[in-house]
């Protein structure tokens, strides 16, 4: 008896379950067959119905159209929702946070930390660091830098943070002037980019020693004075990551973004914005930190790069392998003079 | 309060382009500017319509909620209009926007936009109403005269329909209900299709 009744109540759930199932399939088949239907064909069963059209607007699909222009043919895109979505949602929110906490954790960095000074006092001489040239190519590419990241920020960020404090006629002038300078700077950026890797690239290869540095994290925390070459690992990382990684990344989407003259479709552009804007705030944070590094970060850093010249302590605690190297005449001096020669003409003053 | 509409009615429209000639004659927009067209899908094939599109008016605008210097607002009437003073050219409601709305005149060498130009639905901008200097930068205001957007008023066949969006609703209800179809058009058969015998045989045998 016991079997028998859950025999029944078998075959009445297999029936539950069949039955919409099979009356599932057979309604999908006939929704399909009319997801099919071209107007042409739906005007015969059904005239007075333009589903078939009015679904061709829905997807984005080109028709004729006597204007001329970009995409004109489209009536309705939907891929500027999707962008609008990402920038003003998470892009400004996670991307905004990012640049703030960035500052608060070099600010918080500076006060516990302090500058990393020098371990041995100055010993007065001063060593040639960068020559001319290579303090140009630096400068143009930081000045540029600088113009591109505030005025980038003032595009993304600058209608929540300083349109309600300065009011709408001047900050649009202000974006205006921002919007033409990022527009110009861009390309000299990208130019200063090419000519500052040419420069540098040579002393920027990855040696043994750079491995040593980064597990001992450059000395940073621990105070250790950690042996380098002429650029020590993290500067290294900045250079093939930063300014090459995401110097190309930038480049390539503004490109497409600033020269809106080529008929490229929207859906590329806003792709490149959202590429060109990550990218941006990645640069930009990760210069920031460079900066703090090559300033008050670094006692003597932001001397050896505005007048080109470090004094010798500072050399051998922070680039002892270049140092020596120079030392030993085994390399020249960055403008092109022999680094031996230049120690046998000017004696290197009596070390404490 | 009327909140204004655009309507487009597919059966109706026959790709005369008087909507896009009249918007630019009334309006003297910039040269390389459209603010309306007229697009005709299935174009020279059976099934073949035409629909007339500009600048929409979004509750939930895309070109307002993207624009970096926040020049857009909306009239009492629920038209969307832009401060040309203040914008920047930077071309983002043109990425946003699903209608392709605003145009930017060229304002210099590699295809530098200038500012952005839209429709307004004959309603100016932020400028003394029918002043020289809303004229020169948005053209009419015939809102502000008590006239309908010259597109719509000047359409031949009435395809086009501008105006207070329940007007234009209760006409454009009218005739639906009018073409032929009765109380159908709005039925089971005309959401879900006459049954088709001949190419839905019914199964044989068996049950389901």
């Amino acid at each position: 008896m016991r079997a028998n009744v859950s025999g029944v109540r078998h075959f009445f759930l297999g029936l539950m379950l069949l039955l919409p199932l099979s009356g599932g399939t057979a309604y999908a088949q006939a929704q399909e067959s009319r997801m099919d239907q071209t107007q042409a064909q739906r005007q015969q069963v059904q005239p007075g119905n333009n589903a078939p059209v009015w679904r061709d607007v829905r997807s984005g699909k080109e028709g004729y159209t006597s204007i001329q222009g970009r995409e004109t043919g489209v009536l309705i895109q939907t891929e500027g929702e999707t962008w609008r979505r990402l920038r003003n949602g998470p892009i400004t929110l996670y991307g905004g946070w990012w640049v703030v906490l960035t500052l608060i954790a070099l600010g918080l960095f500076y006060k516990l930390r302090g500058p990393m000074g020098l371990h041995s006092p100055p010993s007065g001489k001063m060593i040639e660091r960068f020559s001319s040239f290579e303090r140009m190519a630096h400068w143009t590419m930081a000045i540029s830098f600088c113009i591109l990241a505030v005025t980038g920020l003032v595009m993304l960020f600058g209608k929540h943070v300083l349109l309600p404090l300065i009011g709408h006629t001047l900050f649009s002038w202000l974006a205006e002037v921002g919007k033409i300078l990022h527009n110009f700077t861009g390309p000299i950026f990208m130019f200063s980019i090419v000519v500052f890797v040419v420069t540098f690239i040579r002393d920027n290869f990855p040696r043994a020693y750079d491995i040593t540095w980064l597990v001992k994290g450059g000395g940073v925390l621990t105070g250790e004075v950690v042996p380098a070459g002429r650029f020590n690992a993290g500067e290294k990382i900045w250079f093939w990551g930063g300014v090459i990684g995401l110097g190309i990344v930038a480049s390539a989407s503004g490109l497409v973004l600033d020269f809106p003259n080529f008929d490229q479709s929207r859906w590329l552009m806003m792709l490149a914005n959202i590429v060109h804007v990550i990218a941006g705030i990645l640069f930009i944070t990760w210069g920031l930190s460079h900066i703090y590094l090559g300033t008050v970060g670094t006692t003597g850093a932001y001397e050896g790069m505005r007048n080109g010249y470090v004094d010798e302590t500072w050399a051998r605690e922070h680039a002892q392998y270049w140092y020596d190297d120079v030392k030993a005449g085994r390399r020249e001096l960055p403008s092109g003079a022999p680094g031996a020669a230049a120690a046998a003409t000017a004696p290197p003053q009596v070390q404490h | 309060m009327a909140r204004m509409k655009f309507l487009c009615d597919a059966e109706r429209c026959i790709e005369c382009n008087g909507c896009v000639t009249a918007c630019k004659q009334e309006n003297e927009v910039p040269w390389g500017v459209n603010r309306r067209r007229v697009v005709t899908l299935n174009d020279g094939v059976p099934g073949e319509k035409s629909i007339s599109v500009a600048c929409m008016h979004c509750s939930d605008a895309p070109c307002m909620a993207v624009c970096p210097v926040d020049v857009f607002y909306r009239t009492e009437e629920g038209v969307v209009l832009h401060d040309k003073d203040m914008c920047i050219g930077c071309g983002y409601c043109f990425y946003a926007c699903p209608f392709g709305a605003p145009q930017f005149p060229q304002a210099g060498a590699f295809g530098m936009r200038g500012k952005m130009d839209k429709c307004t639905f004959c309603a100016g901008g932020p400028e003394k109403d029918n002043s020289k200097e809303e004229f020169a930068k948005y053209g009419s205001n015939r809102l502000a005269q008590g006239k309908l957007p010259a597109c719509a008023e000047m359409c031949a066949t009435k395809a086009l329909l501008g105006g207070d969006g329940d007007v234009i609703a209760d006409i454009f209800r009218d005739r639906a209900l009018k073409r032929g179809k009765g109380a159908e058009v709005w039925g089971w058969s005309t959401a879900y299709g006459k049954p088709d015998k001949a190419q839905q045989p019914a199964p044989k045998g068996g049950k389901s």
